[in-house]
């Protein structure tokens, strides 16, 4: 329970210090304190129960065994004295912080990011299943953007959070299909498992993918060569961030990584000439780089990047000793560099700036910051009786050991040596350069020494520097061997920390370097006496520029590609529906031979070939004619659909016909109201339809259009030429009589087999009408057709002289008498065709399209005002009652336990009338009735509304889309 | 009569496609009218093609084959009626487009020829 | 009660149509048709539930293996229609049920009354998405396609302005001719095969003669198209983005779920059909290669665009893509992590568009318009709003600025949906794609890893790299530009839904052990068939 304690402290401390309010400075580092403080006792308690061979602390809960998923925390001396280290660093950090934030600062906010960090990097180093690691490893991203980003009202911080979690969460893609892989290789995310396969995953056939997979991950995360970009960048946190993510914490943990699956993933040339050769890159990239900062947190960011860039040369040699001395100077590196920064922030928060140029001779005002700074750098460059002197001589060492080759033989001493020299060059200048010297004049801030907390935990990290570096075998010693047995197994080699060696080939390389780096630092004086010269070749060194071009590259390409690969037009969407459509229909049929007609076809009729040549004609007409001659269109359409009404009429669908003939009439009506409002074709379209790119486009859909053409006659033909299969209509036919009590099937059909059918559709009627109604509510005559035609102004007039009967005056008196004497006439028709449905052609959309036609005709004559005068038609409650109708007569099944739209019966017996043969599918087909008569209705009663609108004053259009932009930003307000 | 009828549906069909694949929302409305009729039709079709044999049952006893397949029919009534309803709400868009852009250009906009 | 329980498969869908149309009487009493619609979303969500518990199989002596079926008008199949709920059904209602509750309640801080109609639309859309899910029969399936097209009609119009206006044409136009598709489909199936019930479609596909299955697969290949468009696959899905950026936030909430019909569709139907007709494989193909150009087109719309609204609409095209390509590899266990993903990726964008309606609120008019007629370029907007200091090392402004509780909330959501639809640890959707990718790899060591495999991997995390680029840059001009930024006022009511569904993110996390036995049994269930047809046919025998 307690591994998950130390995981899950910091996590719920960062969601209480959230909620704290954001000037509740104290209380927000006394909790971090505490918290921080908490673990490290915990850990430290914990250190007997990991301290052996293999002694190994497990705690294990389920999560998904489907996917071989479970939450597994597992600690061994390795991930313990990690977890020490980032416990214990972040105690230091948060009482750093605790005086380094201003107290307006909101603080609360800035402890709960830190302590979520450190609970996900804890998680990292204790998870025992790799995914969980993924998991943890990705959080760690997150947390460290937040963290990046505090300052996120200035661009620098901003930039460089963006760039840290792009780079890292990319690397994290990476690695989780790494491990993916990986797991896949062992049969198990299990870091017991992976651990003792190591054989079987280096000898496997996707090992090299995996690796560079796994390794893209950590390499992004530990900041190396070609990713190094993105740290310097990071360094827009606030100083304590910077003490913390770059010293013991984010970074580190690519480098726990790749120590942590040595043992199953070293031991290859792959692993060796790729971590190698990044590793030396960015050991003397960062190196030099570094010696080229003005900022005082730039020196210390490259210097970062290049001593993670010796532990991953370390790593890379394949050999234990060298992982040793890796891990070991981990530990160094955490130490001293933190405290640097420590030093840094302070020199930044005292004086107001970081900038090299400016700070000297800062000794005078600050000599304890002074001596903290001088021995931590002292370290960083391996001066002896450091803790940095050792793990370097160790690496020295190694450097001469690590393979066979002259190249490496010779060439890797020496380019160690080089970056010795480097690193004591610029930490020469870091110490010289800000302490010593003339005392700086114009700095912003007067300064001095900071306040006790502020100094303390950078000399606790100086003290732990010395004592490592006097006692090694006392202090750090034990705890080495620990983390090597655990990492390495009994197989862990042995080793001695002794300061003094021997007069030994290291020794001469440290003192080389040492020379080396106090002459370059020289030299570099001497040169900055003559002229500040800035290095050439600086740019392309900050990746800052690279990335954001990077970026921009991306948006810049992906946009033009968006215009290749999509179009806004609708012209071009329906293109390619045509075609994909086009296309699938025919693959399959590519290969089979032409249709033989397999069933005797009927014979050929004169006249109804005849009509549908008169049909055809028609619809090309229309299709020509459209564009310029609406009516005519119109008309043409219209004549088609006779054709159409016709042939169903003729092939014994008497239903269909009536359905066409009463949907065609009430179509033609709405298209007419719609005419009115179509704008007048001009000459402009008249110009660019001559363009070669619109005839082209009108061959190719006139082509496009031939070919579908044929494509679905030849369907049509070849299916029609088949037997039928007769499955459904058997039944039904048998059924409808019998069971259903009705003699016309296709009613029968409609209203009981495939109720369920009509009901929905029905639905469909309802909806469509309602968004017409609520679209039309809002809708604005465009601005040329907003003036009064004649005949309306006419209508005005005859509204004015109409008789006392209400009829107008004028040609139309005729008309509209008829239409009115034709009113109830049509409402018995209607009522009729709804009642005889159940046995002869008929049912509810006939006779409810009848009666609409007949209310609108009304509209037609005798004028929108007229009508509603007199009859009130409220056509949304039609449409709710005919829906709540046809679903009640559907639930009243239940009550004779049937299931939904089961027709029930009633025989009741009328005097006079005699028995009278009720049925529950007479009250749907009512119900459908309703609806359509209010749909219908409906539609027609709103386009016919708009001729009464006053029209508003005109606007163009883009005034009238921000006005309702406007509308709607107030409105949500 | 089937040729005929799959000619029908064709030029039915072919027509309507011209008609959707043009810039002005007028022809476009008129298009998915023709398109719709060819459907219909095509639907109707997969019943095969049966003369005078309409599926109205009459009380003498004929057998099931005696009458034409009156599921397509059922289908097609749907069919229609559902075209109907989107032609409407097609048509009050086009108005409410041609109002808002003051074009009647399917995008809203006319083309920057 | 027993009774009730046979009729619950009903309810979804008669629920959502009494309360639309009760909501044409309700035009003035706000508080009775606010219940009403609130009312008949519990009681969907209710039915919802209680169906997913009874397709585990827990009242056998009721279900047979978990597949309920319902004959309306007790007419059997294959000649009646027949509602079929098996697990994967049930799972797609809740979910519909959960968004549908989320948007609702969201919707009544202030669309509901921007225009009339908007409770019967929102009701009849549920009423089509629950059909849609529930109906065994090919041509009811059609209709309740358009019950919920023309919902969304509505819905989509719902507010007015030119720029919906103009989304709609398209989006109306396209589907008007999808519809036309799916007919001509459902035609020539009827027309080869006599029947419209796809369980006795399964078994009648194999009776045919080869000719006339060229001529049926044509047909069921047209059908597909009609899905295709639906779901949103490249080419056919130029409409998508434009749609749902116009769509109002709560709506868009909705439509995520919209083109997931597609692809239940597609599982549907595809499963059953392949399970008479074994020569599928090229239509596999096609579902990958269809599904890779779908993430792509995703990926570089994701990176070319610049308002949250319209990045969130590709990343709800990359969830298709990423489906079609996982069922396009044709490996059976892929079906569960796919149904995972399917949950995870509705949630996830439905709760991303709400939060859009707030996060917009964040920028006063005139930034908005600035930011998005004129998008920024990358490098500048960096520093968007701010001006570098003089002397960066020497910084005067290195004190942090307090964060409103609101905009607290905001960044908190925003930062959770990035990382659902990036598919970051630590919400279900890292979990999801986890899965998808753990599957594809496959567990046995020794076996090669195909090419289609390898292709799969790269744009699973390609589209995840790519929606995490995108929405960090339009997050930082969105929370942290620092001019122009006005602390908007959020209620209770518009914060609670966007949080329920990164809730139930997070559960679906934290319980990923019990929901992928589940969705496990429901794939078993949906790779054999013959279960569901058994029970479709056993209505024949049920019914005299």
């Amino acid at each position: 329970m307690r591994l998950t304690l130390i995981v899950l402290l910091p996590l719920l401390g960062a969601l209480f210090a959230a909620f704290l309010p954001s000037n509740a400075r104290n209380a927000a580092a006394w909790l971090s304190g505490l918290v921080t403080l908490a673990c490290t006792a915990l850990l430290i308690d914990l250190y007997p129960q990991v301290n052996g061979v293999d002694a190994v602390l497990r705690e294990r809960f389920a999560w998904a065994p489907q996917l071989g998923l479970e939450f597994y925390l597992r600690m061994d001396g390795y991930a313990w004295l990690f977890a020490l280290l980032i416990a214990f660093m972040g105690v230091l950090v948060v009482l750093y912080a605790r005086y380094y934030m201003s107290p307006q600062d909101p603080v609360p906010r800035f402890f709960s990011f830190l302590l979520a960090f450190m609970g996900t990097m804890l998680g990292v180093v204790l998870s025992g299943n790799l995914i969980q690691l993924v998991l943890f490893w990705e959080l760690t991203s997150l947390t460290s953007f937040m963290l990046i980003a505090y300052w996120y009202h200035r661009a620098e911080a901003r930039r460089g959070a963006r760039m840290a979690l792009t780079v890292t969460a990319a690397g994290g893609f990476c690695l989780l299909l790494g491990i993916l892989l990986l797991g896949n290789i062992v049969g198990s995310y299990d870091l017991d498992d992976v651990l003792v396969a190591g054989d079987a995953i280096r000898a496997h056939g996707y090992y090299p993918v995996m690796l560079t997979l796994i390794l893209l991950g950590a390499l992004t995360k530990s900041a190396q060569f070609p990713f190094q970009f993105w740290l310097p960048n990071a360094m827009a946190a606030p100083t304590p961030v910077s003490a913390y993510l770059h010293s013991a914490t984010l970074v580190k943990a690519g480098v726990f990584l790749l120590a942590r699956l040595w043992p199953a993933l070293a031991g290859t040339s792959q692993w060796f000439w790729i971590l190698c050769g990044l590793g030396l890159c960015s050991l003397l990239l960062g190196g030099v780089v570094a010696n080229l900062q003005r900022d005082l947190k730039g020196v210390l960011a490259y210097s970062t990047i290049s001593h993670l860039g010796l532990i991953t040369l370390l790593l890379g040699m394949n050999s234990p000793l060298a992982l040793v001395a890796a891990v070991f100077h981990m530990i160094n590196h955490a130490t001293f560099k933190a405290s640097l920064f420590m030093a840094a922030g302070i020199v930044d928060h005292e004086t107001g700036t970081r900038d090299m140029r400016r700070l000297s001779g800062l000794a005078h005002a600050m000599p304890v910051t002074a001596t903290v700074a001088m021995v931590s750098a002292a370290a960083m460059a391996g001066v002896p009786l450091l803790n940095g002197f050792l793990s370097k001589e160790m690496f020295f060492a190694e450097t001469i050991f690590a393979g066979e080759g002259p190249l490496i033989r010779i060439g890797l001493p020496a380019a160690a040596t080089l970056a010795g020299m480097f690193s004591v060059a610029y930490s020469v200048r870091f110490v010289h350069g800000v302490f010593f010297g003339p005392v700086a004049r114009d700095l912003p801030r007067a300064p001095h020494e900071p306040t006790r907390g502020m100094l303390a935990p950078g000399a606790l990290l100086v003290l732990a520097c010395l004592l490592v570096g006097i006692f090694p075998e006392q202090t750090i010693g034990p705890l080495l061997r620990l983390a090597a047995t655990s990492i390495l197994g009994l197989d862990a080699p042995a080793f001695s920390l002794r300061i003094w060696h021997g007069f030994t080939t290291p020794v001469v390389m440290s003192m080389l370097a040492t020379a080396g780096g106090a002459l370059m630092y020289a030299f570099q004086l001497h040169r900055r006496q003559r002229a500040t010269v800035r290095a050439p070749w600086r740019a392309s060194v900050d990746g800052r520029r690279a990335f954001d071009l990077i970026m921009v590259l991306l948006v810049r390409t992906s946009e033009r590609l968006m215009g290749w690969i999509s179009s806004r037009r609708l012209q071009t969407q329906l293109v390619l529906i045509v075609v994909v459509g086009l296309a699938s229909g025919l693959a399959p049929l590519l290969g089979q031979t032409a249709p033989q007609p397999a069933k005797a076809l009927t014979p050929l009729n004169a006249v109804f070939a005849f009509l549908w040549l008169i049909g055809a004609a028609c619809a090309v007409g229309a299709a020509s004619q459209a564009k310029y001659h609406r009516l005519a269109a119109l008309i043409m359409v219209g004549g088609a659909g006779l054709m159409t009404c016709l042939t169903f009429a003729w092939f014994s669908a008497p239903d269909l016909a009536l359905t066409q003939i009463a949907v065609e009439v009430v179509t033609t009506v709405l298209l007419l109201l719609g005419l009115r409002w179509m704008p007048r074709r001009t000459k402009i379209d008249e110009l660019h339809r001559q363009s070669f790119r619109a005839r082209a486009r009108r061959a190719r859909d006139f082509a496009l259009a031939i070919v579908v053409g044929i494509g679905i006659a030849g369907l049509a033909f070849a299916i029609m030429t088949r037997p039928s299969v007769a499955v459904l209509a058997p039944f039904f036919l048998e059924r409808a009589l019998p069971d259903a009590g009705g003699h016309n099937v296709v009613n029968v059909i409609l209203v009981d087999f495939r109720g369920f059918d009509t009901l929905g559709e029905i639905t469909v009627l309802g909806i469509v009408a309602l968004t017409v109604y609520a679209l039309l509510r809002r809708f604005r005559p465009a601005p040329e057709s907003r003036s009064i035609p004649r005949a309306q102004r006419e209508d005005a007039a005859r509204e004015a002289l109409a008789s006392g009967d209400g009829l107008p005056g004028d040609y139309l008196r005729i008309p509209a008498t008829i239409g009115r004497m034709l009113l109830p006439v049509a409402g018995v028709v209607s009522v009729y065709f709804l009642l005889r449905g159940h046995n002869a052609p008929g049912g509810g959309f006939i006779g409810g399209l009848v009666m609409a036609t007949a209310i609108i005709v009304q509209y037609m004559t005798s004028g929108v005002l007229w009508v509603e005068a007199r009859l009130r038609v409220h056509p949304q409650y039609w449409i709710g009652l005919g829906l709540l109708l046809a679903g009640i007569v559907g639930v009243a099944a239940w009550f004779v336990s049937a299931p939904f739209l089961t027709s029930i019966e009633w025989d009741l017996h009328v005097p006079m009338l005699g028995n009278l043969h009720l049925s529950s599918v007479l009250l749907f087909d009512i119900g459908v009735y309703m609806v359509v008569v209010g749909a219908t209705v409906l539609m027609l009663v709103a386009i016919a509304h708009q001729s009464l609108r006053q029209p508003r004053k005109a606007l163009p259009p883009g005034e009238q889309d921000e006005i309702s932009v406007m509308a709607a930003v107030e409105a949500e307000r | 009569m089937e040729f005929v009828v799959a000619m029908a549906i064709g030029v039915l069909t072919a027509s309507g496609i011209w008609l959707i694949l043009r810039p002005r929302t007028f022809q476009v409305i008129l298009g998915l009218a023709l398109l719709s009729y060819g459907v219909n039709l095509f639907i109707f079709a997969m019943g095969r093609l049966v003369t005078d044999r309409p599926p109205i049952i009459l009380d003498g006893a004929l057998s099931s084959s005696d009458y034409a397949d009156p599921v397509p029919q059922a289908l097609v009534l749907t069919a229609i009626v559902i075209s109907f309803a989107t032609t409407a709400l097609f048509l009050v868009l086009l108005l409410a487009a041609r109002g808002l852009t003051g074009t009647d250009h399917v995008d809203g906009k006319e083309p920057d020829a | 009660m027993i009774t009730v329980l046979h009729h619950l498969l009903i309810i979804p869908i008669l629920a959502p149509l009494l309360a639309g149309a009760l909501q044409l009487f309700l035009a003035e009493q706000r508080v009775i048709r606010v219940a009403c619609a609130l009312g008949s979303v519990l009681v969907q969500a209710a039915t919802a539930l209680t169906l997913l518990y009874l397709t585990t199989d827990s009242m056998p002596h009721m279900w047979t293996e978990g597949v309920g079926v319902y004959a309306i008008g007790s007419w059997p199949a294959p000649f009646g229609i027949v509602l079929v709920v098996d697990r994967l059904s049930a799972l797609m209602l809740v979910l519909t049920s959960m968004v549908a509750l989320a948007s609702l309640v969201y919707s009544l801080a202030y669309w509901d009354r921007v225009a009339p109609a908007f409770h019967s639309l929102f009701q009849f859309l549920l009423m089509g998405l629950n059909g849609a899910f529930l109906t065994g029969d090919l041509f009811n399936l059609f209709v309740f396609f358009e019950v919920l097209l023309a919902a969304s009609y509505g819905l989509l119009l719902h507010g007015s302005g030119i720029g919906r206006v103009r989304a709609s044409l398209h989006y109306i136009t396209v589907n008007l001719v999808a519809s036309f598709l799916f007919l001509i489909g459902i035609a020539m199936i009827y027309g080869m095969t006599g029947t419209l019930n796809m369980a006795d479609l399964a078994g009648r596909i194999t009776l045919l003669a080869p000719r006339d299955r060229a001529l049926f697969a044509s047909g069921a290949a047209i059908l597909g198209v009609a899905f295709l468009i639906k779901a949103g696959t490249w080419p056919l899905n130029f409409w998508l983005p434009t749609t749902y950026t116009a769509a109002s936030s709560p709506i868009g909430a909705l439509f995520c779920l919209m083109t997931k019909v597609g692809v239940y569709a597609v599982l549907r139907v595809g499963t059953l059909l392949a399970s008479g007709d074994e020569q599928t494989s090229f239509i596999d193909v096609g579902l990958f290669y269809g599904g890779a150009a779908t993430i792509a087109y995703a990926v570089i719309g994701m990176l070319a665009s610049h308002r949250l609204g319209r990045v969130v609409s590709f990343t709800v095209v990359a969830s298709t893509g990423l489906l079609f390509m996982a069922l396009g590899l044709r490996v059976t266990a892929l079906t569960a992590p796919v149904m995972l993903y399917l949950v995870n990726s509705v949630l996830a964008t439905s709760a991303f568009f709400m939060l859009n309606g707030l996060a917009q609120r964040t920028r006063t008019l005139r930034m908005r318009e600035a930011a998005d007629l004129a998008p920024l370029p990358d490098v500048t907007y960096v520093g968007f709003g701010v001006k570098q200091s003089a002397d960066p090392l020497s910084p005067k402004d290195e004190v942090g600025v307090a964060i409103p509780a609101a905009m607290a909330f905001l960044g908190l959501a925003f930062v959770c949906s990035v990382l659902l639809v990036a598919g970051l640890p630590p919400l279900s959707g890292f979990l999801a794609k986890f899965a998808l990718l753990r599957t594809a790899l496959g567990q046995d060591s020794s076996a090669e890893i195909s090419g289609y495999t390898w292709t799969f991997c790269a744009a699973v995390l390609a589209s995840g790299l790519a929606a995490l680029i995108a929405l960090t840059r339009v997050g930082l001009r969105l929370f942290w530009a620092v001019r122009g930024r006005t602390t908007p006022r959020l209620r209770i009511i518009e914060v609670g839904p966007t949080a329920f569904l990164i809730l139930l993110c997070l559960a679906l996390t934290a319980g990923a052990g019990p929901v992928m036995t589940y969705l496990e049994s429901a794939a078993r269930s949906l790779h054999s068939p013959q279960v569901y047809i058994r029970v479709v046919h056993a209505t024949q025998e049920a019914t005299p």
